[in-house]
């Protein structure tokens, strides 16, 4: 047995190795250049930030009759993403789908980052920033000011900042074994004591494992019905509205399907890369991909069911105002975008039913980052058209973004993008604790890989 | 202006250097503000503080009669607006005019006011006014600049005066004595906008000077031969007053309504009313008129053959026909002042065979003086003078043909008196200040006996002076006038005709004097029998041919800064055109087919060419404008210091009649060519289909004599499923409006006033492109119907206060909220911007500060005094919108809970309906079942906006009933039954 032993410890350690080889060593050029360059977004980002709260949104292109654009477009945009994240962790844990592993930390991280991103744009969307303390952090106060729990805004409040901080919170204890095992593991001094500060005295005895797993477990549980309610509660924003094209009461499900269709390509996107940049690819196989690109699929399904119906109910239901929403999206000086989402969304996806297509990564890259561009689209569609041609027609007008506009959105990929690249420097990127235990050695039967 | 930061000025061509500015003189402005200064003062210095105030104190001993600190005095004074003398009332607090209202007992406006009117208290603030007199480019003193008068008109040179039309009669009497003071001085009225070809027909046919006045509140059946009576010929705050007062239909009461016929060229405020609209080539209205007369006279078949050989809609024309033979004595024709004689002459034959004198008042001493000829101007300048004194008038702007400064240079010395420093005070060798019309002292003649009283209600910001007080001190001082000893100034001057004219016959002059003051107004009304036609004069005039080729042009007075004088004013660059919407510009507007056979679309650059001058517009396609016609408008592409009107817009002063002809402002050859490139031009609604959406109802005669429930049936009621139990507002107040489409023209006064009242910015034409105008109220138009002559609807939008408000529910922190009079409450201070109040507002009345749009007038210590008190400043990254003028409401229901007195319908007015000429908009009290929101609510023709949305809107619209002949098939009315 002991040979047996030895070849098992071999193997921990090539798997040690691996996964944590990114964070222990000198960063390579190439991430380098490329945090030089997603760090130059982020900072477009913070310039078009800055610039919003001193000069005002006139620096956007919104305007009377379109209150909202690319603002909350990039804000329905990024909790979309994060959702992938909270899913493949989360659910899929509760279901016991041992396949997750691969890519749950780095999804959850990446849940983690899509919410910074998207909090950013709630708060730079008011005219008055620097009031966000007394509405984006409701305490009870001397001014006595108090909010409007009607208001679906305020919904949002509550539901993206608990997602964020269950997310926060589910991400940092699965990652409390590995942090020790960085500790375990550091030759320098000051990573010694920074992990070993992260790793919050975690010991490895049964007794910390035991209260990990519950915790995981709880987490797990609480994050669960989160994934859910967000995106309801983010479609609110709209369905509460009497907003023709937003007062529907298919947007909870529909933006939830929405949300995993996008979170899905957007953890497809990154992980096609990031396997490739740190030699992952017998960790995040073409099965993983295989798997992520049938929920894809699913969901892509979903999301054309969902068009469909719009348009049905549009027509069903007889109202002048809702019909012509929807006839305005698909015919209407918008309709290019309406038929990008529609293409990128419904049509392109219906690629992944090829095997070929799904296992493969070069044949599937267009595919997801399409994917990305239609459900940006989505909300840009949802949000605009149904707002520049509203009720009264001596009101209607035309939406077009300025150059704060496109610099908040690229900038807060830039963000996300070197959020994702810190996180890949300095933390595995793979749990490796979850990855031992679905080594074949680990477990009588073997691993998932068979 | 420099109200606006520079990133929201005009940007559409490259700036002009200007001219720095001069430094403010302190003394002048310790003046100004004294009494702002004296409250500021007294409320921070402490008793024991020994600090030496900055300024001097006035005491409050010292202080207006009547003048409590923080409440308004209002003072009645007299306005003339283009060639129109109104009447006013300006409100004042502590000492500072922060609001124009007509005056009430006025003949003319009777308490309705203008946009110009309303602007003219921005240009008193504005910072970009002339502050002392100049000589050249440097700062001079009026001592200076009087011997330098004083010397040239002693010297026996020739000496030219040149003002324009709108003298009062102490100014005319002024003129008069300067004249007979120089014997060598001539005297030339020059304006662009004017009626002289019409006024010259007039004496031509009815053998004496004079103006016609449309009275039109019992005529029945009203014929506009291109006349824009409702917009901007005459006096159109009195002729809308009338043409409502016809409009006018209760319950049942269908059948005395009027109806309105209008052949015109362009499309105008009075087409855009019209019950039938006749799209005609200006060239052949005089035909029209004559073909009709004809009929009239027998022929019975004339009408019907002019219309098919003019290619007009012959049943149209054969049923205007019908319906003038049918309402003879009812019936009344006007004619556009720009129309050559011969249509005067057609016009006022008709009116004599329909006995139209009714209808018609003859105003033997009209407002204004005769306009020169500009070639007999030109004649008095070209030899060189020695003095020439431009007073009021800005030819290097506007001179039919342009070439001004050439004529200009030729005079030894010549005196500009200006507001600003314009095209022509900048040629000058002298340039003077000029007062304010609200520092000023002066008379107008509304009508024929009576007289309005303008006074000044704050002393001269500047180092300024009235043009009439420069012309009385350079006769003064010339020492031959003896009468003129016993007088001071100006004023004394002005008291001095009083007392000889009007106030003449009293036994007490002070007293009759005060009262004078108080009331803006005195003398009675002298009427003059109508003076007799001659025929055969008038046939051989209406029977002179008009040369008529495949484009007619057509040049109208700007609607809001009418021939370039009000070029300055921002509140009314960014009030748009109430036909086509357009802001800080003007254009030239095509029909639709005109436009498509010139291969043309709107922002186009074209060339419009007339008797060989040409000037380059962009194009407006404009539904109804007569095909073969370009209509432009005075009054833009001026260069003013400051941002505002500057270079805004295009000048088409050299398309006036440059060969000195009768009709400068219609030229029967023109031609328009695509001159290549385009200019963007701004229109605030782009949009004016209705989509089959509830928003106007309109109804007819016909159909409400069969059902009087006809308007009730068309509402698209909502179901009553309420989740919530409603609020009761039974108890006290609830505040609602009324709003008479039927009434409304649409001349958008009310949306000047609505900004001054309540503080509400402007924004530039940049922003302005970009839909972010911050109109509390706006007018809104639609069009149905055939695109070359669609049926206009206009429809004023305030906040609707709904019961049901969409806007309350969604805001995150309670910005907005209702309150228990019913009032949709905007809470500036809480606002953090979210706009989803706006998003979800199904009436989009809510805007949005994207920038700090009222910065800079804050910055400015002159321009900050033109604020409303009452009414919060909004800063940027906040939701505002109308509020019912809820300072007006708090004013008088304070008054009358502390006084234990009932809140009396009527008492509160908001500012648009205070200003509105048609009275079209009423704000009271939904429970007051008296009120008149009450009874318009209750009445058979009330509806609501959107009213299937059930957000329960407190706006009550009254259905727009059209009157069309029932000769002539039209297309249903708006608006289906259910």
């Amino acid at each position: 047995m002991s040979q047996e032993a030895a070849v098992l410890t071999a193997e921990l350690k090539r798997l040690d190795d691996d996964i944590l080889k990114p964070a222990e060593s000198f960063p390579t050029a190439r991430w380098a250049a490329c945090i030089t360059f997603t760090g130059m977004l982020a900072g477009v980002f913070g310039f078009c930030f800055l610039w919003t709260v001193f000069k005002g949104i006139g620096t956007w292109g919104n305007n009377n009759a379109v209150g909202w654009a690319w603002d909350i477009t990039n804000f329905v945009f990024w909790i979309g993403i994060g959702h992938a994240g909270t899913l493949i962790s989360a659910i899929l844990h509760l279901l016991r789908q041992k396949w997750r592993t691969s890519i749950a930390r780095f999804a959850e991280a990446m849940t983690l980052f899509a919410v910074i991103c998207a909090m950013q744009f709630p708060l730079i969307h008011t005219g008055r920033p620097w009031l966000a303390w007394y509405w984006l952090l409701p305490l009870p106060n001397p001014n006595g000011i108090w909010v409007n729990f009607r208001s679906p805004l305020m919904w949002d409040v509550f539901a993206v900042s608990t997602y964020g901080t269950v997310s926060a919170m589910f991400w940092y204890i699965g990652l409390l074994p590995d942090l020790a095992t960085l500790r375990d593991r550091a030759t320098h001094g000051i990573r010694k004591v920074v992990y070993g500060i992260l790793s919050l005295g975690w010991n490895g005895s049964n007794r910390a494992w035991s209260h990990y797993e519950k915790a995981y477990l709880l987490f797990a549980g609480l994050s669960t019905p989160l994934v859910l309610s967000v995106h309801s509660v983010v479609s609110f924003d709209f369905a509460v509205s009497i907003v023709p094209g937003w007062h529907t009461t298919i947007f909870p499900p529909y933006f939830v399907a929405g949300a995993i269709f996008s979170g899905f390509a957007m953890v497809a996107t990154l992980v096609i890369i990031l396997r490739k940049m740190f030699h992952l690819e017998h960790r995040i196989t073409e099965d993983h991909l295989d798997v992520m690109n049938k929920v894809t699929i699913a969901t892509s399904m979903m999301v054309g069911y969902a068009y469909l119906t719009e348009i049905f109910i549009a027509w069903y239901s007889g109202v002048a105002y809702e019909r012509y929403a929807f006839m305005n999206r698909a015919m209407g000086p918008y309709a290019w975008a309406y038929w990008t989402m529609v293409t990128c969304n419904v049509v392109v996806p219906q690629l992944l039913w090829f095997r070929k297509i799904r296992r493969s990564v070069i044949l599937l890259y267009p595919v997801v980052i399409l994917i990305n561009v239609g459900m940006w689209f989505e909300r840009f569609v949802i949000i605009v058209t149904s707002l520049h041609r509203r009720s009264l027609p001596s009101a209607w007008d035309m939406f077009s973004p300025t150059w704060v506009d496109i610099g908040l959105f690229v900038g807060s990929i830039g963000l996300f993008l070197t959020l994702i690249l810190l996180f890949c420097r300095f933390l595995p990127t793979v749990s490796v604790s979850e990855s031992k235990a679905i080594l074949p050695g680990a477990a009588p039967g073997g691993g998932h890989h068979d | 202006m420099s109200q606006m930061p520079e990133k929201f000025r005009y940007q559409g061509l490259p700036s002009r250097e200007v001219e720095p500015r001069t430094p403010p003189d302190e003394y002048s402005r310790r003046e100004a503000i004294k009494l702002l200064a004296a409250s500021v003062a007294l409320a921070s210095g402490l008793p024991g503080c020994i600090r030496k105030p900055p300024r001097t104190i006035i005491s409050q001993a010292q202080s207006p009669e009547y003048q409590h600190p923080g409440m308004p005095l209002y003072y009645a004074s007299a306005w003339t607006e283009g060639q129109v003398p109104y009447g006013m009332m300006i409100r004042t607090v502590d000492g500072r005019p922060i609001k124009i209202e007509g005056l009430p007992g006025h003949p003319l406006n009777r308490g309705a006011s203008s946009a110009q009117m309303q602007a003219s208290l921005l240009s008193l603030y504005d910072p970009d006014r002339l502050r002392n007199p100049m000589k050249g480019k440097d700062k001079a003193k009026w001592a200076d600049a009087d011997a330098k008068v004083r010397e040239a008109l002693q010297g026996g040179g020739s000496v030219v005066l040149i003002t324009r039309s709108s003298l009062g009669p102490s100014e005319r009497a002024m003129v008069e004595r300067f004249l007979r003071a120089v014997p060598t001085a001539k005297h030339f009225v020059h304006e662009t906008a004017h009626d002289g070809a019409r006024r010259t027909a007039w004496k031509e046919v009815y053998g004496a000077d004079g103006e016609i006045r449309p009275s039109l509140s019992k005529a029945r059946v009203i014929l506009s031969l291109d006349a824009d009576f409702l917009g901007n010929d005459g006096i159109t705050l009195k002729n809308i007053r009338d043409f409502a007062q016809t409009r006018s239909v209760e319950d049942g009461g269908v059948k005395s309504m009027s109806r309105l016929w209008v052949a015109e060229s362009g499309m105008s405020v009075t087409g855009s009313n019209a019950d039938h609209r006749i799209p005609v080539q200006p060239s052949k209205l005089a035909g029209l008129a004559m073909a009709l007369l004809e009929t009239l006279e027998g022929k019975a078949e004339a009408a019907k053959a002019f219309a098919k050989s003019a290619g007009l809609d012959e049943s149209v024309v054969g049923a205007l026909a019908s319906d003038l033979a049918a309402s003879a004595g009812a019936a009344v024709v006007l004619a556009g002042a720009h129309l050559p004689a011969a249509v005067h002459a057609a016009a006022a034959l008709l009116n004599a065979k329909l006995q139209a004198s009714a209808h018609l008042e003859w105003c033997a001493s009209p407002a204004t003086l005769p306009v020169s000829d500009p070639a007999e101007i030109r004649a008095a300048l070209e030899g060189g003078t020695d003095l020439l004194i431009l007073l009021g008038v800005n030819p290097v702007y506007d001179w039919p043909g342009g070439g001004f400064e050439a004529l200009l240079a030729k005079a030894r010395t010549s005196v500009a008196h200006s507001l600003f420093a314009d095209e022509t005070a900048r040629a000058c060798t002298w340039t003077l200040a000029s007062s304010h019309n609200l520092e000023s002292w002066n008379d107008t003649l509304p009508e024929p006996g009576v007289y309005g009283l303008c006074q000044p209600v704050i002393s001269p910001l500047w180092d300024t002076r009235q043009e009439a007080e420069s012309l009385f001190r350079w006769v003064k001082s010339l020492g031959t006038d003896g009468e003129l000893e016993s007088c001071q100034d100006w004023h004394d001057f002005v008291r001095l005709e009083w007392k000889k004219g009007v106030l003449q016959p009293a036994s007490d002059f002070e007293y009759a004097w005060e009262s004078s003051l108080r009331a803006g107004i005195a003398g009675a009304k002298t009427a003059a029998a109508f003076p007799a036609l001659n025929e055969s004069k008038a046939r051989e005039l209406a029977g002179q041919s008009v040369a008529g080729g495949a484009m007619q042009l057509v040049i109208q007075p700007h609607h809001a800064v009418l021939d370039g004088r009000f070029g300055g004013s921002a509140w009314l660059q960014e009030r748009p055109d109430p036909v086509s919407t357009i802001v800080w510009d003007n254009a030239a507007v095509l029909g639709h087919s005109t436009a498509a056979k010139l291969g043309v679309k709107e922002g186009d650059l074209v060339t419009v060419s007339a008797g060989g001058q040409q000037a380059k517009l962009p194009v407006v396609v404009q539904p109804g404008v007569a095909a073969g016609v370009v209509a432009v408008t005075l009054g833009h592409g001026r260069s003013l210091p400051g941002a505002i009107g500057d270079q805004a817009g295009f000048s088409v002063a050299k398309l006036l009649g440059a060969k000195g002809s009768a009709t400068p402002r219609f030229a029967g050859d023109a031609t328009v060519a695509p001159a290549g490139g385009t200019y963007k031009v701004v229109r605030l609604q782009t949009n004016f289909d209705m989509v089959g959406r509830p928003i106007v109802i309109d109804t007819n005669p016909a159909e409400l004599a069969k059902d009087a429930q006809a308007v009730q049936k068309k509402r698209h009621l909502p179901g009553d499923a309420e989740i919530h139990a409603s609020f009761d507002y039974s108890k006290g107040h609830k505040w609602g409006m009324s709003i008479d489409l039927n009434k409304c023209v649409g001349c958008n006064a009310c949306m000047t006033a609505c900004m001054a009242e309540n503080n509400v910015p402007i924004v530039g034409k940049t922003e302005c492109a970009l839909d972010r105008e911050m109109h509390w109220i706006r007018v809104d138009r639609y069009h149905t119907g055939n695109p070359d002559n669609p049926r206009v609807y206009t429809e004023p939008m305030v906040c609707m206060q709904c019961d049901n408000a969409p806007c309350e529910l969604v805001c995150p922190v309670d910005a907005t909220a209702h309150s228990e009079d019913g009032l949709n409450a905007q809470v500036y201070n809480r606002c953090v911007g979210t706009r989803y109040c706006a998003n979800n507002c199904p009436y989009k009345v809510r805007h949005f500060n994207f920038y700090g749009y009222t910065g800079d007038w804050l910055k400015d210590p002159v321009q900050e005094l033109l604020f409303n008190p009452r009414v919060t400043v909004r800063s940027r990254g906040v939701m505002e919108k109308c509020t019912f003028c809820i300072q007006r409401i708090n004013e008088v229901t304070f008054k009358a809970k502390n006084e234990k007195k009932p809140v009396v319908d009527g008492a509160i007015r908001a500012a648009c309906e205070q200003a509105c000429p048609a009275a079209a908009i009423s704000l009271g009290d939904l429970n007051d079942p008296a009120s008149l929101v009450s009874r318009a609510r209750q009445s058979s023709l009330a509806f609501l906006v959107l009213e299937d949305q059930n957000v329960r809107p407190n706006v009550w619209y009254k259905a727009r009933v059209r009157n069309p002949h029932p000769d002539v098939h039209e297309p249903a009315a708006e608006g289906q039954a259910h």
